[in-house]
């Protein structure tokens, strides 16, 4: 594959062949990883262009905008959110340390979506921005394969054009995906949950992954009674199990209703609201249901299976090391592959791409040690393997770090909540396989540590680097005791919800 | 208040370096000879660094733990010696294998760990209070008494301003603006104070250690007096901290330093902070946030000198723009009581007026005086420092010494590990010293402040072609609030190597960020490793390893020139 990817790379310099193509590349969907492919590959000289349905904060087949879900309706409109709610756990804190705050404290959400809409639109003219400064030529649209070098973008009045193009990238996303409940209709996705017109008192979610939970904790700190329905025995199946319990503590700590074990069968309309009805016979009454169940790649409407490109079972494209389809000429990076659904990555991917197919340098995505964070409050982050994952995994003992602890802001605040890290330690060679965090500032510690795991660190560097004091951080570095080993070839933990 | 660097005290007075290995190896160059018996041969100098003087007068008890128990337990250094004199001539009964002087943070580490090690350890110190003098103190220290975890705790509680102003941006409205009550916040931070020394004081308990309260001095190398009480030991360390100073000048009695501010009956209204180095900004950041009006008067051009120069810069700029008036090349002169009862301050500019309280924030100075070292002969820097080797070791064999009272990196989590260090030579077996390389540390200013290795100026000097790449933004929280704070990040790369020389960032979390890169700047990974690491979106942090473009390259020209190469972002 290497070599054939350099031979396409030599093809594509700019030279005699070029004529035959309208652009060098064209991208169909401009997100994180559309835009970020488009841009690079322009830098690299490939004359390139791309399509993106119009803008909007709610998603549907026809509906996008330049950004995409990071920005419009994923990591930034939900980081302010989660800004928004903490304010809520803040002002509770703040009382013990001397302040005063009159009972009455409002909370106005319309002025919150009002600026968030704002600074969503202001990201957006920024993207435009990027892509038309690093030259390439930005459709609005909706794009179409139409063979291994065309596409055809609908514009908004209807009239179509088509390119050819040597390469054609699909980078367009996916969007939430509602569970067939019946009155399903009735309950909002992700999307809407960023917009709604009010703010309700009581809400429901269905989902125990990392968006279900962010949005509990995004709701609980504004004020809502909140009841968080998931089919496991704890939230974010996938993460290490000791601090999924972690996070099921600290959601219950601050007031969210957790249901366990729960799925929703019903949902029916009332004179005031909702009643979703659950699998164990409860009766929830609420202004608004949201569904957080999972995404799906966006490929209905591409028209892929008319060029042959292949998908799976999911609906997502696949794709090779390097991105590539079984197409050759058509490349797809980001969500739409279900690979590692995260901006960074389909960030990496795309830059990978560039460089593979305009920058005569074949680069494979790195996906070891991606390091991710869960932005419920207090957050959760972690890089590398989590306990189960290493017992599975390694030859090795395997030694866990744990530390439990009480924030020294909670000494005064009061607040029940404590902080825990973990760090995985292969025992054979004292290499830090994993390492989480769930606490206040979380992600923003775990980035740097993501560096050392990333690069191999030994759980001896870890503790040869001095700590920073007073500090959360510091804990991962004094990390003294072994919590427990595991020998090797002991099977993960039977009870695994 | 080892939380970083005493930038103000005196001795820093070399224009280029900060507070980092340059003096501090230039101060640890006397124990070479040491290191050199080491490595020929592990056994000859084991036996050098434990010659314990039997010329003196010892008081044979037996306290806690006989030594020929311990002997028995062929553990550390003490024992090991023993067995190989293997009775030829009677051991010297000591009452204790290690008496320390001073329970703060490097004091009660050491005596734990050494207590952990079988050896039997008692520890001395004077009784609690807020404010430490000649008489008080309290188990603790500095760091968790009068510095670190109090300054934290205020650092918390003025915060807390700033999020209200910044909540307004995302929707939150109060009917009356917050109100700070300062009797609250002093009556549950001492509260937590009390509980901290409590929870010391059991840590020592556990282990083993003799807890003695009283003023400790030494009466010779093997013997400590606690109020006219004699205990007897096999090693001596002395780690009694230092204290804030304030210099002589016409009402300097009205000034009050940081163990005082820490702990004060009423909020100032109006406040004077003299001083450019960490405790002075982060005092200014406390009282600002506690809605005090707030003026630093620094003798410099620039605040924290030794830190990187874009940072020093930076912060200024970030604290103005809160509402801190800085006052910069104004040297104090006198402070006037005036007869409303409020203070000017003069200075070689002018004279400011109507402060309700002066803060000197000046520097610390090791608390030396009175502890009987000049009578058995420990030598001592100009400044009042204990001078110790490379191991902690003073120049009389049986007396050591660990933290603030060496004035080497005057940082809590520094004098934990000359105290774990010290422990492993003398009862484990196990020579150490302390690695001072990359320590990374934090200014609780707000903004706050998180660094390790190298600055620019630091890292030009010494690898003349260094790389660096900068990033200075507004993060998504301002774009919300309105409010104009930004972030700066740096990073320090060697041009040769691609080595991380030093990372430097002012601006929210700082130094819980700085933490874990500080393991790999330690671990000597370079830019590429950086670059490889994928970001966490949405963070700040993520900047730190997506800097894709030189901001400036530095190269050394052959006239050794230093050339800045400026090259524009390429804006990918």
């Amino acid at each position: 594959m290497a070599r054939k990817m350099l031979i396409d790379g030599e093809l594509s310099q700019p030279n005699a062949e070029e004529a035959h193509y309208d652009f060098d590349l064209f991208v169909i969907g401009a997100g994180s990883g559309g835009v970020r492919a488009a841009r690079f590959s322009a830098n690299y000289g490939a004359k390139v262009g791309i399509c993106e349905l119009p803008f909007h904060p709610i998603s549907s087949e026809v509906i996008g905008g330049i950004g995409g879900t990071c920005v419009i309706r994923g990591c930034v409109p939900k980081k302010i959110l989660v800004y928004a709610a903490t304010y809520g756990g803040e002002l509770e804190d703040a009382r013990n340390f001397g302040w005063e705050l009159n009972e009455k404290i409002d909370f106005n959400w319309k002025k919150l979506l009002h600026k968030k809409t704002e600074e969503i639109v202001r990201l957006n003219g920024i993207y435009k921005r990027l892509l038309t400064n690093a030259g390439v030529k930005t459709f609005e649209g909706e794009g179409k394969v139409v063979g291994p070098n065309e596409v055809e973008v609908t514009q908004l009045d209807g009239t179509k054009l088509s390119f050819t193009a040597k390469h054609i990238l699909i980078a367009t996303g996916s969007r939430s995906h509602r569970p067939s409940i019946p009155g399903q209709e009735l309950a909002i996705t992700s999307d809407e949950a960023l917009s709604l017109e009010e703010l309700p008192k009581h809400a429901v979610i269905l989902g125990g992954g990392y968006i279900a939970v962010e949005f509990a904790s995004i709701w609980k700190g504004m004020g809502l009674n909140v009841d968080l329905c998931f089919r496991r025995e704890l939230p974010l199946r996938g993460f290490d199990d000791e601090m999924r319990a972690v996070v099921a503590r600290n959601l219950e700590g601050r007031g969210i209703n957790l249901h366990p074990g729960t799925n929703l069968t019903q949902l029916i309309k009332t004179e005031n609201g909702i009643k979703a009805i659950t699998d164990q016979g409860e009766e929830l009454t609420t202004d608004v249901v949201l569904l957080a169940t999972g995404r799906a790649p966006n490929t209905k409407r591409l028209n892929l299976e008319a060029v042959g490109v292949k998908l799976d079972e999911t609906g997502a494209v696949k794709v090779d090391e390097y991105s590539r389809t079984n197409i050759p000429s058509i490349w797809a990076v980001g969500d739409v592959t279900n690979r590692m659904n995260l901006t960074p990555v389909a960030l990496m991917e795309a830059t990978c791409f560039a460089k593979t197919v305009f920058g005569g340098k074949p680069t494979k995505p790195d996906y070891k040690d991606v390091p991710v964070a869960v932005f419920s409050i207090p957050p959760l982050s972690v890089v590398g393997l989590s306990e189960e994952q290493a017992v599975d995994e390694a030859n090795s003992d395997i030694s866990v770090f744990t530390s439990t602890f009480n924030p020294m802001k909670n000494t005064i605040s009061g607040r029940q909540e404590k902080t825990v890290m973990k760090l995985v330690v292969e025992a054979e060679t004292d290499k830090v396989i994993g390492a989480s965090m769930c606490g206040p500032d979380a992600p923003e510690i775990i980035q740097g540590i993501a560096v050392a795991v990333k690069c191999g660190a030994t759980k001896e560097q870890f503790d040869s680097t001095v700590g920073i004091h007073p500090s959360a951080a510091e804990e991962f570095v004094t990390m003294r005791s072994v919590t427990r080993r595991i020998p090797a070839g002991s099977k993960p933990k039977p009870n695994n919800p | 208040m080892a939380t970083s660097l005493t930038f103000t005290t005196p001795k820093l007075t070399n224009s280029f370096s900060s507070p980092s290995l340059r003096t501090l190896y230039s101060k640890l160059s006397i124990p070479l000879s040491l290191s050199l018996t080491l490595s020929s041969s592990s056994f000859s100098y084991s036996s050098h660094f434990l010659s314990d003087p039997r010329t003196l007068t010892c008081l044979p008890l037996h306290r806690r733990r006989p030594l020929s128990l311990y002997r028995d337990r062929r553990r550390g250094f003490a024992s090991a010696r023993a067995d190989s004199e293997n009775g030829a001539e009677t051991a010297r009964h000591y009452e204790f294998d290690l008496f320390t002087i001073g329970a703060g943070s490097g004091g009660v580490r050491a005596s734990r760990y050494a207590a952990n090690s079988g050896a039997s350890v008692a520890i001395c110190e004077l009784p609690f209070s807020t404010i430490s003098s000649e008489t008080t103190g309290g188990v603790g220290g500095t760091c968790v008494l009068r510095g670190c975890v109090p300054k934290k705790l205020l650092v918390y509680a003025s915060k807390f301003s700033h999020e209200f102003e910044e909540s307004h941006g995302f929707g939150w409205k109060y009917e009356a603006e917050p109100k700070h009550d300062w009797n609250t916040l002093m009556a549950n931070k001492n509260a937590e104070l009390q509980r901290l020394t409590g929870i010391y004081k059991n840590i020592l308990k556990n282990a083993g250690v003799t807890l003695i309260e009283g003023r400790g001095k030494i009466m010779d190398p093997h013997t400590v007096d606690v109020d006219g009480k004699l205990y007897s030991a096999r090693h001596i360390l002395v780690s009694v901290g230092g204290r804030p100073f304030i210099p002589e000048i016409p009402g300097s009695e009205y000034a009050i330093d940081s163990d005082a501010a820490l702990d004060l009956p009423s909020k100032p209204t109006k406040i004077a902070i003299v001083g450019g180095g960490y405790i002075a900004l982060e005092f200014a950041g406390i009282f600002n946030g506690l809605t005090s009006s707030v003026h630093v008067f620094i003798r410099q051009k620039k605040v924290l000198r030794g830190f990187d120069e874009e940072i020093r810069d930076f912060v200024e700029e970030q604290m103005s723009l809160r509402g801190i008036e800085f006052h910069t090349e104004e040297s104090p002169q006198a402070i006037i009581k005036s007869a409303d009862g409020s203070l000017s301050l003069k200075t070689n500019k002018g004279t400011v007026e109507g402060f309700s309280h002066v803060m000197f924030a000046t520097g610390r100075r090791p608390n030396t005086k009175n502890l009987g070292l000049e009578t058995v002969g420990v030598k001592m820097t100009e400044n009042g420092a204990i001078e110790v080797d490379e191991y902690s070791r003073t120049s009389v064999p049986s007396i050591w010494a660990v933290g603030d009272v060496t004035d080497r990196l005057n940082l809590t989590p520094v004098a934990l590990m000359e105290g774990m260090a010290l422990t492993k030579t003398l009862f484990q077996n196990e020579p150490t010293k302390p690695d001072y390389r990359d320590v990374p540390s934090a200014v609780f200013s707000q903004p706050p402040i998180g660094q390790v290795g190298l600055t620019e100026e630091q890292a030009i000097q010494e690898y003349g072609d260094v790389d660096i790449f900068t990033a200075n933004f507004r993060p998504l929280k301002a774009t919300l609030s309105g409010l104009p704070d930004r972030i700066f990040m740096k990073l320090v790369v060697c041009a040769k190597t691609n080595k991380v020389l030093g990372l430097h960032m002012c601006g929210d979390d700082s130094p819980e960020i700085v933490q874990g890169f500080a393991v790999a700047v330690k671990a000597g990974l370079t830019k590429a490793d950086f670059d490889a690491t994928v970001g966490i979106h949405p963070t700040a942090a993520e900047e730190l390893v997506t800097m894709r473009t030189p901001t400036r390259k530095i190269r050394k020209t052959s006239e050794g020139k230093t050339d800045r190469e400026a090259k524009a972002a390429a804006g990918v």
